[in-house]
């Protein structure tokens, strides 16, 4: 599914950017990744994840039977619902791996870093 | 900072590994009760590791933002965050070591353990081990659960308290546990609207206060009813729920649609004691610690001597069990290990197990559970509106002891269930509230004192459940001051609406007060003008648009 | 002889139901109809489920289908899902890469 993404902050409408309890919430420096070759920023060390969803993706992945979404369902690394292929790397959890700054984080399409038409 | 040494993915230095390396304990998760029995052996001499396959110690603690329960010894009405911080710093003075991004893939018999730390794999020997690894979530299967969109509740509190990202904008609560219903009032926290609350049993839960602070501003309860299906294409859009019987089957003619983009799922923990059941630990299934557990005698040891279990992994509790379970469990390993004697441990675990005990009484306690409670121990008829829908019903919230009247400002205590909790006691100056020695006890004011109105009490109180009502202020208005903790905070003069205890729009309000202290952390005290017939129905500001 | 291996009892014919589409283990999308038919077929245990269908084998190694999977089995063979063995524990307990397997016995050079 096509997702238009102009970059600006104002995109990120999904981050929490004051807390009534838990107030500024610190983050490290904003860095640049690339998300399905579109040009797009997060804060470095947050889970790739948290950077995704603060601008509203969804899809982390369709699964290899019967192309089906999947996106974020546990976000403690342990059902692998949001695996995707980061710089060329398969079925990595994102909602445990930090963001670092140049990482190219791809929709993965089944188990393995090809897309569909490849497998 | 503190001293506590983290190796993240540290590999065996080659010199000290000969076979493999040796540890009088090993704690397998550093989490509150991992942490905890770390602190308490090392204290005594023990030579301790933790392992924890995380990134970060802590466990489920620091995604807790609500005040916890409980009497001044379990920490109660400081914010589980802060007990965890207070709680690393403890190790660090300790000497704990903790190797974080380490994974226990397996664990033997004679107490060997295997970890995978980065892309190796170590074996280390432990004369002692404490398993603390926790609970999973459960699950439920219903049409449209793999949508993106639908996560579980612990999944919403890791992306908000953790990360600070709304899990979305608009969310539907599945489970009234404590669970579903603190998660549903930390989404209105970061910034969600939360459509609704769904169970399929036909009473709550959780903590009645719990579900009362989210029922009153105006997010509708549905028990008895379930998700029929999840709707959206590649993504949540909609949800549909309907009623089901006594035999969980859906009644047709039911059904509800809600426009929601989240769907968060709040079903219950399982123990994850996986570890121990390979290791050859006497398994039980017991409902009444909510799954698969060790068979454990009074010292938290299993039927491996020498191997131990503490926290929600030996039976789901809460935080405060988990932290006095794994003090325990150090202080046995110690004596098992010969590093103290049997006095030292009696003298060691006494007030603990006096605290552990004060925790697991009340309509709540493990041994209550699947019990049909009617009346409170005073004798005080339960609230069925409380239990049914969130919110204690108009004519029923006078039976209460911390319900009472007299001219000026005077606190009201909406709290109704036995729980092992007293912070409003000792918040009161004035000496207005009255716990007692039993701490499940049902708070009560004794309206011949006097109220100092510095609301202490409003603050302290983790259940919100403490309002400060002057029910007639002779010009024909009440002021009412109840706990806030949402932003925006409105100003003083705003004008909106006073919501009941149901979430429902009562009367018309305006904001005469505000007050912030850090005496109240991070409780706004909210005083609302309203006119005097609703003193004691206006719970709840909403501002006008 | 436990009751729960005895084969020969009958436990009926596999009858669809509704609801038989629903995925349960997310990693391989089986459904709650193969699982179901998987009983049917002779696999009355746990472990027989997983190797048959590879319910539990996949990414995330049944950390989130496997009390699911036990109370379809469970309901399907009438017996309380207590009465059930879970799927037998072994190494690893998470999902691990054949290589960080690979690099078990070799001399860490630092």
């Amino acid at each position: 599914m096509e997702q238009e993404l102009i970059w600006d902050l104002e995109q990120e409408k999904q981050r929490i950017m004051v807390h009534p309890i838990l107030g500024r919430i610190e983050k490290g420096r904003r860095v640049k990744f690339t998300y399905d070759g579109r040009e797009v920023e997060g804060y470095e060390g947050e889970p790739i994840a948290a950077s995704l969803k603060a601008q509203g993706v969804m899809i982390h992945r369709y699964t290899a039977k019967k192309h089906s979404p999947r996106g974020i369902f546990c976000a403690i690394g342990r059902c692998t619902d949001c695996v995707m292929v980061v710089d060329g790397e398969p079925n990595i959890r994102t909602c445990i791996t930090p963001l670092r700054e140049g990482m190219t984080v791809q929709t993965q399409y089944g188990v393995s870093a090809e897309p569909f038409e490849n497998q | 900072m503190y001293y506590l040494r983290y190796m993240a993915g540290a590999k065996v230095p080659l010199s000290e590994r000969n076979d493999m390396k040796r540890y009088d304990l090993i704690v397998v998760g550093a989490g509150p009760s991992g942490l905890s029995a770390a602190i308490e052996a090392s204290k005594r001499g023990v030579k301790t590791i933790v392992f924890d396959e995380n990134a970060r110690p802590g466990g489920q603690l620091f995604k807790q933002i609500h005040k916890f329960f409980g009497s001044k010894e379990h920490k109660a009405k400081i914010r589980g965050f802060v007990i965890g911080q207070q709680l690393l710093d403890e190790a660090g003075k300790a000497g704990v070591e903790v190797v974080l991004n380490a994974t226990v893939i397996g664990l033997y018999q004679d107490k060997e353990i295997v970890v995978k730390t980065g892309d190796t794999v170590h074996h280390y020997k432990g004369d002692s081990i404490i398993i603390a690894t926790g609970a999973s979530e459960n699950m439920v299967t219903f049409d449209g659960w793999t949508l993106p969109g639908v996560i579980g509740a612990g999944a919403a509190q890791t992306l908000m308290n953790l990360h600070g990202i709304k899990p979305g904008k608009r969310v539907l609560m599945l489970g009234s546990g404590n669970v579903g219903l603190v998660v549903s009032f930390q989404l209105m926290q970061a910034g969600c609207e939360v459509a609704a609350l769904v169970d399929a049993a036909p009473e709550i839960g959780g903590y009645g206060v719990h579900a009362a602070k989210v029922a009153r501003t105006g997010v509708p309860f549905y028990l008895s009813h379930t998700i029929v299906k999840a709707e959206g294409t590649d993504h949540v859009t909609g949800v549909t729920i309907a009623a089901v019987d006594d035999h969980f089957r859906f009644i047709p003619g039911t059904e509800k649609h809600f426009d929601v983009d989240t769907i968060c799922v709040a079903v219950g923990l399982s123990p994850m004691s996986q570890l121990l059941k390979m290791a050859g630990c006497r398994m039980s299934d017991d409902p009444k610690r909510s799954g698969q557990v060790p068979i454990i005698d009074g010292h938290g040891e299993t039927s491996i001597p020498g191997l131990f279990a503490a926290g929600d992994v030996s039976g789901i509790e809460e935080a405060s069990s988990a932290m006095i379970e794994g003090r325990q469990a150090g202080i046995y390993a110690a004596e098992f290990l010969g590093f103290i004697s049997k006095t030292e441990m009696d003298n060691g675990e006494e007030k603990l197990d006096a605290a552990l005990d004060g925790l697991r009484q009340g309509m709540f306690a493990p041994k209550n559970r699947g019990k049909n409670i009617e009346k409170t121990e005073e004798g005080i008829d339960i609230s069925r509106n409380l239990l049914c829908r969130g919110f204690i019903g108009d004519d029923e919230i006078e039976r209460f002891p911390g319900v009472t009247h007299k001219a000026g400002v005077h606190p009201v205590i909406e709290c109704t269930q036995n729980i092992p909790c007293n912070p409003c006691q000792d918040a009161c100056a004035m000496h207005c509230i009255m716990v007692g020695k039993v701490i499940t006890a049902l708070p009560a004011v004794d309206p011949s004192l006097k109220c100092a109105d510095c609301g202490m009490c409003v603050a302290s109180c983790s259940g919100q459940a403490i309002f400060l009502v002057n029910e007639d202020c002779g010009d024909g208005t009440a002021t009412v001051t109840l706990p806030y903790e949402f932003l925006p905070v409105p100003d003083e003069g705003t004008r909106g609406r006073a919501l009941g205890r149901n979430g429902q729009e009562v009367c018309d309000a305006e904001v005469v007060k505000i007050r912030t202290s850090p005496a109240y952390d991070h409780t706004t005290l909210l005083t609302m003008s309203v006119p005097k017939e609703f003193a004691m129905k206006a719970r709840f500001f909403k501002a006008n648009a | 002889m436990n009751t729960l291996s005895d084969r020969s009892r009958d436990i009926g014919e596999f009858v669809s139901q509704p609801g038989d589409e629903m995925i349960i283990c997310r990693c391989e999308e089986i459904t709650k109809g193969e699982i179901r038919r998987a009983v049917h077929e002779g696999m009355f245990t746990m472990t027989e489920i997983r190797r048959y269908l590879r319910a539990g084998m996949g990414l995330c190694q049944g950390q989130t289908c496997s009390k699911l999977v036990k109370g379809i089995v469970a309901r399907e063979l009438k017996v309380s899902p207590a009465d059930l063995e879970p799927a037998t524990s072994r190494v690893p307990m998470r999902p691990i890469e054949m290589k960080v397997f690979a690099n078990e016995n070799e001399d860490e050079d630092e």
